[in-house]
């Protein structure tokens, strides 16, 4: 469905903007029904609402990963009720540290990092940032520090799952006519 | 092997990765084992020390806290909680520990029991004043 009458660069902003939208509203859902999921270790999330982050990032770039996961975690925190809340300020500082890591490893790899190395990476990102997070604001006690094997192991595993998720997604993302590379209707730009 | 599917997936970057974090993981866990056993058991109820001792010696304590009566027993030396009021007998799943800096927390009755050696005693040294 090609808007021929249409300026293509101006039609591509609007896409953009539109994809990106349409991520955040899956980002935030699927962080809330993550939320609502019983959990047998008390920290355990996939963070699987990561995964629309990874696609934002792959399929547009680092900017669109930040808007998605910024939003995300400030809207999803509002229909949960807990913003502003020490778990928002743990889920905001992982979430921070998570796209940093995220956005710098696929800016500094390129095209020799695939979706599994970057999810895995945010994956630790996010671990270290609720550790530090917790450490400055709640806890000061050295003790701290020996959940992070434990918080790593399951950040390693989250992140491999999510990470093999996105690539299944993209793979077939790429294949329709907004997101494929030479078609006329194509939004992204990677 | 499907598990082999999933790896070719993977970029060089994305497998070396993977690889090097698990490591880092395994290396961390090997460091929680090797710390330096423990000299002295510390006791402490809302932020006061209720009970010291030493792990070379058996003995069996009872502490006092606002659910009742919690026992700790010193053996071999190690330290573990027995029994406990509170409901979910988290403090006594914990099992024992000898390691500098181990803990053992039985939140309901507001019982830390944590294992301390010369390093924190050393540590403790450097400050003129600790109030708590």
């Amino acid at each position: 469905m090609t808007s021929s009458a249409v300026d293509p660069a101006r039609l591509a902003v609007e896409r953009r903007r539109i994809f990106l939208a349409l991520f955040s509203a899956l980002a935030i859902a699927l962080h809330t029904l993550e939320f609502l999921l019983p959990s047998p270790v008390p920290w355990f999330r996939l963070g699987i609402a990561n995964i629309l982050a990874l696609m934002a990032l792959f399929l547009f770039d680092g900017k669109a990963a930040w808007s998605v996961n910024m939003v995300r975690i400030v809207v999803a925190s509002l229909f949960l009720g807990t913003f502003l809340s020490p778990r928002f300020f743990l889920s905001l500082s992982g979430g921070i540290l998570a796209t940093a890591a995220m956005t710098t490893s696929r800016k500094l790899a390129g095209e020799k990092i695939g979706p599994v190395g970057v999810s895995v990476l945010g994956a630790t990102g996010h671990a270290i940032g609720q550790l530090l997070c917790a450490w400055i604001l709640l806890v000061r006690h050295d003790g701290l520090w020996y959940l992070l094997p434990f918080l790593l192991v399951l950040a390693i595993v989250g992140g491999v799952v999510n990470g093999f998720i996105a690539d299944y997604l993209l793979e077939n993302l790429r294949k329709m006519p907004a997101f494929a590379k030479d078609s006329a209707d194509a939004v992204a730009d990677e | 092997m499907a598990l082999n599917d999933y790896w070719q997936r993977l970029t060089r970057l994305d497998r070396g990765i993977v690889v090097a974090l698990l490591a880092l993981c395994a290396l961390l866990f090997v460091a929680l084992d090797l710390r330096s056993p423990g000299q002295t058991v510390q006791v402490r109820q809302d932020q006061g020390t209720v009970f010291n001792a030493p792990l070379s010696r058996d003995r069996s304590v009872e502490l006092q806290g606002p659910l009742g009566v919690t026992r700790l027993e010193i053996t071999n030396g190690k330290a573990r909680i027995v029994s406990s009021p509170c409901p979910y007998k988290v403090c006594v799943g914990m099992g024992e520990i000898h390691r500098e800096g181990e803990i053992i927390a039985c939140v309901p009755n507001r019982l830390l029991v944590q294992v301390i050696g010369q390093q924190s005693i050393d540590k403790e040294q450097r400050y003129d004043l600790i109030s708590r």
